[in-house]
């Protein structure tokens, strides 16, 4: 029984930093004790990067931040800046921008459905071992994931040295018959996103609702990606100046991360609270494939998260597609840019939820300022809330290896970012 | 299709880099003057994960450079045969799935080139944005002892059995 036994569970999120774990709690007296969630958060090391660089370097810089989102970070940023600097740019730009981030929704949530939520729901240890019996929506899932990749080349975002999106604009404009092939392959891949939508449903075990407020980006015209207010289901509805005024972050601590409160409460940003305050502006075929599938928003069941990202690759597919079948080459792929002395928000929604920019600039356009807050760390607080009560409802009484794995389940279901830092090989060789 | 396609993985910190340095060593040697068949692609990934399967499926050979961690010293090199690298570290994050577990992958949906080569460089230091004094003075010997295997795999694929040998070890 769980009164009366203290048992310490340790999930070591980073295997590469050995001992640190980065879950760690108490049971003590059948209570949870000493919840701590650790986070490794880049952005802080780049915000101290960015100060006394140029403009134009910023959305290289930030694209480097995340090896899985670097068009969020380039979007955000260029949003900012050309907020500070006046620059107003045109119709082609803002639909070719979100054609690019469709491509990274398509890959970044092909990932997560595959690689983690998957094995978690099939009860498997990893992907590895679910592509024996389930080859075949593994082949799916990566192919889904390397259309995402091409749409993002598309616009120029290479891997290494990403040159896609820059402040006024692109690079350059990708050619006309490109588009038209990658459309060909866009549309064949319609009905391979609505089976994973059918198929991830199916074997989502259904978790316990819980009771917290959703934040976005809305606009009128369109699912939230690129543009629009900041919204919360407790009818929030601000400008992305105003984020501070609603928006805390305050240090913890047990982690290097900061924690992101609103209005003192943790609240949930991402694919579930795009869908619950955005279901309006989906197109009718993604609205079939839900209600297809029983999930009616809004629903704050987490893992239901991964349903919602299947969802919201149905609808990148769709979206890429409307913008680049009317695509025409302009003659121009920028607008004009001149720096100038100011402060520029920007706010977009990452893969993963809402990405806030915030520069402050001088006359040359170097950067004195940079703030930057990634849905990781807004989503911190309420991860661990969930733990807690997941935990809790699990039962505290199972052995620590179930407590384990119900933990991380739990945190996997949010697709946290936290090792983007380095990729390097830690090799250890068993020689069994 | 190319015959031979070098990637390069990292990331912009520090000794994570020497992936990419070394592959831009390999990139600027004329490859075309070793025979008229053979081609040789080098490319540059940033923390590719799984994304890595679909630049595998465009070649004969694939060789991999990436840094290593292994208790040796800064700059050596190593052959790592991708079967003995352990793909049982658990992460909950997809940030998180390395090679190890991406070539695992790619062997359990049987995705994998006919012949994989894995070069594992020694590092130092994973902070700033360059690669250390030692890894910069071991660049130009890591470059060449590289291209040796390149060059052992193009001789194989212009020999007329086009059986594409052991590179040397």
């Amino acid at each position: 029984m769980a009164e009366g036994r203290e048992i310490r569970v340790n999930v070591p999120l980073l295997a590469r930093v050995e001992g640190e774990g980065a879950l760690e709690f108490t049971v003590r007296d059948g209570e949870i004790r000493d919840m701590k969630l650790r986070i490794f958060e880049p952005p802080r090391m780049f915000e101290k990067l960015l100060e006394g660089r140029p403009f134009h370097e910023v959305p290289d810089i930030v694209a480097r931040i995340c090896g899985i989102c670097p068009v969020a970070y380039q979007m955000s940023a260029v949003q900012a800046l050309e907020a500070a600097f006046g620059v107003e740019v045109n119709d082609w730009i803002l639909a070719m921008r979100r054609a690019m981030y469709c491509g990274e929704w398509i890959q970044s949530h092909a990932l997560h459905v595959h690689l983690l939520a998957a094995p978690d729901f099939l009860g498997v240890s990893s992907v590895i071992e679910m592509a024996k019996d389930h080859g075949t929506e593994v082949r799916r899932g990566l192919a889904l994931q390397a259309l995402g990749n091409e749409l993002i080349r598309l616009f120029g975002g290479r891997s290494v040295h990403p040159v896609g999106a820059k402040v006024g604009g692109f690079h350059r404009a990708p050619d006309y018959e490109a588009v038209t092939r990658l459309a060909d392959r866009l549309r064949a891949a319609l009905p391979e996103a609505e089976a994973l939508v059918k198929w991830i449903a199916s074997i989502t075990p259904r978790g316990k609702e819980q009771a917290y407020p959703l934040v976005s980006l809305r606009h009128a015209d369109e699912y939230p990606m690129y543009r629009g207010r900041i919204v919360s289901s407790d009818s929030l509805d601000i400008s992305r100046e105003q984020y501070d005024e609603h928006f805390r972050e305050s240090q913890v601590p047990h982690s290097t991360a900061l924690h992101c409160l609103l209005h003192g409460q943790p609240y949930l940003v991402g694919p579930l609270a795009r869908l619950a305050l955005n279901r309006d502006c989906l197109p009718q075929p993604v609205r079939d494939a839900l209600d297809g599938v029983g999930v009616r928003m809004p629903v704050r069941d987490s893992f239901l998260g991964a349903t919602a990202r299947a969802a919201e690759i149905y609808f990148a597919l769709l979206e890429a597609l409307r913008i680049l079948d009317d695509y025409e080459r302009p003659a121009a792929a920028d607008v004009p840019v001149t720096p100038r002395a100011g402060v520029g928000v920007g706010a977009t929604e990452a893969p993963r939820g809402l990405l806030w920019h915030r520069y402050e600039t001088d006359a040359q356009g170097r950067i004195l300022a940079a703030r930057i807050v990634p849905p990781t760390s807004q989503n911190q607080a309420r991860i661990e809330d969930d733990l807690r009560l997941s935990l809790q409802d699990y039962g505290l009484d199972r052995s620590d290896d179930e407590l384990r794995q119900m933990g991380e389940m739990v945190i996997r279901n949010y697709d946290p970012c936290i090792s983007c830092a380095t990729h390097f090989l830690d090799l250890r060789v068993d020689r069994g | 299709m190319s015959r031979v396609a070098v990637l390069g993985l990292g990331s912009p910190f520090g000794d994570d880099r020497v992936g990419w340095e070394v592959a831009e060593g390999l990139s600027r040697i004329p490859w075309a003057e070793d025979g008229p068949d053979s081609v040789v692609t080098v490319d540059c990934l940033d923390r590719p994960g799984a994304g890595l399967l679909e630049r595998l499926r465009n070649a004969d050979c694939v060789i991999l450079i990436d840094a290593m961690r292994s208790g040796a010293p800064a700059g050596s090199l190593r052959r790592i045969d991708p079967d003995e690298m352990r793909a049982d570290a658990e992460s909950p994050s997809s940030h998180g799935f390395g090679l190890a577990q991406t070539l695992a992958l790619g062997r359990a949906l049987g995705e994998m080139p006919s012949n994989l080569v894995l070069f594992g460089i020694e590092a130092a230091a994973f902070d700033g944005s360059r690669i250390s004094p030692a890894l910069e003075a071991a660049l130009p010997g890591l470059v060449e002892r590289i291209a040796g295997h390149v060059r052992d795999l193009l001789r194989a694929y212009s020999a007329p059995t086009h059986a594409a040998p052991e590179p040397r070890a």
